[in-house]
């Protein structure tokens, strides 16, 4: 059963409408991603799922309950972690946490333990008296998370939580998101990085112009653009003698060769990557190199939308 | 609850930045030291006299210069006194007319010229020195007259004869009516409460400045996403501005009572003024931190409001010696009415019932800003 329903949302600033009736739902333990270009919608629908932004149309349901910006027992089963570094600069990490966890009602020892948990669990133990200011971005991005988590949430909404930090910060950043969906959080994470969507994601939105272009899995969303994979052969010598068994091979749709260089397009790689071994070896040629090239989410995009993800 | 903990987390970012704790601590009570030195006459206040040198002539400048709050000085003519008093040499000069003896000999008038800028503490002090010194003497020469008609004796034994009994001889210089400074009262009690009004509203316009941030950082956003309701957001933010602009007005007001012994009349009526002016201030930060979206004009607004309606209201250059135009102006600021509040109870010994017609005007003031301001506020944190 989903934690979180969320249905038709919509809305308009003046006469601009920003979110057009965006619809999805997330299991517990589920990651799902929000997938689109700058101005898609993003942080405007999660505004709304969340509960900060009061919405023009459409509905929330956690756990079972409708959820409005007034909700207050729902708002305490999430975490959000904004787009921004929503902290104060000029305080120190553990004061800036000890003020989020007392507005999610924690006190006393159980704030305490709760704040060097979160302090852990990002990696900011070490520096958690400083003040905000004096870190560096990936250590912001870190704390803006351990914010996010001091309430123990059963949904778990991050807004491109990775913007700006260095590839080691998102790596931990990512692997600290996996770690907690594994324990059976509900995952909302917003990113205009496909490669993020596709590592962290179990199902995929797409978004652009406020509308839901495509949704589903990785495979499925690849599905939609209907091309299966590229298989790229290097070989020792000319490649053109290896072409006439390529072609024979069932599930190969289409062999071009140039020089020393084989370029296959296969439906399901991994079953037809044996038979097309045997049938380049078969032909004499000796394999100095293979590479399979799935097809990914920013393919998808420029298929749905004309546009590539990012400009 | 969660509205004391937002409060107390802007009362800490205030206080954790040193050059604010400077600020709030160390620079009202430098200036209320510095404008009681100035204006408030620590020395006796300088009158220049000019112009006729006869017996009764002299008898006025003894009857100025007695009792030792006015130091007078004889200045060679009309022209050197009116330049002197221009350069701020002197406070205040009196033109004594050639004729002065034999008119009032002879029962007639004589026109005394007073010149004076007026815009210190020690103008007005001395003016109303001058004015209450020559209405005695006046007093006393129509007596000396009164008994020369009826046939008495010659108008100097007469006029001794009144001086005698009037007082010790010589003339006592008592302030009477209007006097703005009654006598016995520090310097300091004129310097403080302008400075109190100055600096608390000052103070509470720049916690605009953090509730602006809190906003742009995405802080309140974050807050509101927690189960908190925006009630007690708003509250929290409010709370942290009146906390802050309390504080301040409370530190200048034990401050200077502790260093400086300065007197601030009636606690009941002072701490409604207090009360009333903390909201007045706490709303003006409300306003001004809820409705922009960039901190520039926070800033620039903040300063420009805090030192100009500020110095409008009376609080760097005393009110009584604005002009009547800009006192109708000042009229339009808290600060005025802050001011003449506090002028009651400190220097004329009021109480809280004669100065609830401020009071009320300060609420009514903190009412309006404070529906303003919350109804911005709400907007930036449920609209986005
Ligand atoms: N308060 C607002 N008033 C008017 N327009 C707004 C407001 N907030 C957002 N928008 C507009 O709504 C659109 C969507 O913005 P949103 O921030 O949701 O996009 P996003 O997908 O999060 O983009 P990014 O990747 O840059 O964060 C943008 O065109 C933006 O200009
Ligand atoms: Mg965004």
């Amino acid at each position: 059963m989903s934690l979180i329903e969320v249905t038709d949302l919509r809305k308009r600033y003046r006469s601009t409408t920003v979110v057009d009736g965006v619809s999805f739902t997330i299991g517990e333990g589920e990651t799902y991603g929000l997938l689109g270009p700058n101005g898609a919608g993003k942080t405007t629908t999660i505004a709304m799922v969340v509960g900060v932004l009061a919405r023009d149309g459409g509905g929330v349901r956690l756990a079972g309950r409708a959820h409005e910006v007034t909700s207050l027992a729902t708002k305490a089963m999430i975490g959000y972690v904004p787009q921004e570094i929503a902290l104060y600069p000029d305080l120190t990490a553990r004061e800036n946490l000890a003020f989020f966890g007392r507005l999610y009602g924690l006190a006393g020892r159980d704030l305490r333990r709760r704040v060097d948990e979160v302090l852990d669990v990002t990696g900011l133990s070490e520096r958690s008296r400083e003040a905000v200011s004096k870190y560096s971005g990936g250590m912001a991005r870190r704390l803006n998370i351990a914010a996010g988590l001091l309430n123990r949430p059963r949904l778990l909404v991050l807004d491109e939580p990775t913007a700006g930090v260095d590839p080691q910060s998102r790596g931990a950043i990512l692997d600290a998101v996996a770690r907690l969906a594994g324990e059976g959080v509900a995952v909302l994470y917003t990113t205009h990085y496909m490669e993020e969507a596709e590592r962290l994601c179990d199902r995929v939105g797409i978004l652009d112009g406020g509308r839901m272009r495509a949704e589903g899995t990785h495979r499925e969303l690849v599905s939609l653009v209907g091309a299966g994979d590229h298989v790229l052969i290097t070989v020792d010598g000319a490649a053109a003698g290896a072409v006439p068994a390529l072609e024979r091979t069932p599930g190969v749709t289409r062999v071009d060769a140039d020089e020393a260089r084989l370029e296959l397009l296969v439906a399901e790689s991994r079953a037809v990557l044996p038979l097309i071994l045997d049938a380049v070896t078969g032909a004499g040629c000796a394999v100095r190199s293979l590479e399979v090239r799935e097809p990914d989410l920013e393919a998808v995009f420029l298929k749905l939308t004309g546009r590539a993800l990012r400009d | 609850m969660k509205a004391l903990t937002i409060g107390l987390i802007n009362l800490k970012r205030v206080l954790r930045d040193r050059s604010n704790v400077v600020f709030m601590l160390g620079t009202p009570i430098l200036m209320i030291l510095m404008l009681g030195l100035l204006f408030g006459g620590s020395r006796e206040p300088r009158l220049g006299v000019s112009g006729a040198a006869g017996p009764l002539a002299e008898r006025l400048v003894a009857a100025l210069a007695a009792g030792g709050a006015v130091q007078v000085e004889r200045v060679a003519d009309a022209g050197r006194l009116r330049a002197d008093v221009e350069r701020g040499r002197l406070h205040g000069g009196l033109v004594i007319p050639q004729d002065y003896d034999a008119a009032v000999r002879s029962g007639g008038r004589a026109d005394l010229r007073y010149v004076s800028l007026g815009r210190d503490w020690d103008a007005i002090d001395l003016e109303s020195a001058v004015r209450a010194a020559v209405q005695r003497e006046n007093t006393l020469l129509r007596a000396a007259r009164y008994g020369v008609e009826r046939g008495a004796g010659p108008f100097g034994e007469r006029l001794a004869v009144v001086s005698r009994a009037a007082g010790d001889g010589a003339v006592r210089v008592t302030t009477t009516g209007e006097a703005v400074i009654p006598a016995g009262l520090g310097a300091f009690v004129f310097s403080a409460p302008p400075t109190l009004l100055l600096y608390m509203f000052l103070t509470a316009l720049t916690t605009a400045i953090g509730l602006t941030q809190t906003r742009l950082l995405g802080v309140s956003r974050r807050m509101y996403a927690s189960p908190t309701p925006a009630r007690a957001i708003m509250a929290g933010e409010v709370l942290g501005r009146l906390l802050i602009c309390l504080a301040q007005g409370l530190l200048i007001m034990l401050g200077s009572a502790l260093l400086f012994g300065v007197g601030w009349g009636d606690p009941l009526g002072a701490a409604a003024v207090l009360v009333v002016f903390t909201l007045v201030g706490g709303g003006a930060a409300l306003v001004l931190g809820s409705v922009f979206r960039r901190e520039g004009p926070v800033i620039t607004l903040g300063v420009l409001l805090g030192l100009g309606l500020g110095a409008l209201g009376g609080t760097m250059v005393p009110l009584e010696s604005f002009g009547e135009g800009m006192r109708r102006v000042a009229r339009f600021t808290p600060h005025a009415w802050g001011y003449d509040a506090f002028t009651a109870l400190v220097r004329r010994d009021a109480g809280l019932l004669d100065v609830l017609p401020q009071v009320g005007v300060l609420a009514a003031y903190a009412a309006a800003l404070f529906a303003v301001g919350l109804w911005a506020l709400r907007r930036s944190l449920v609209r986005g």
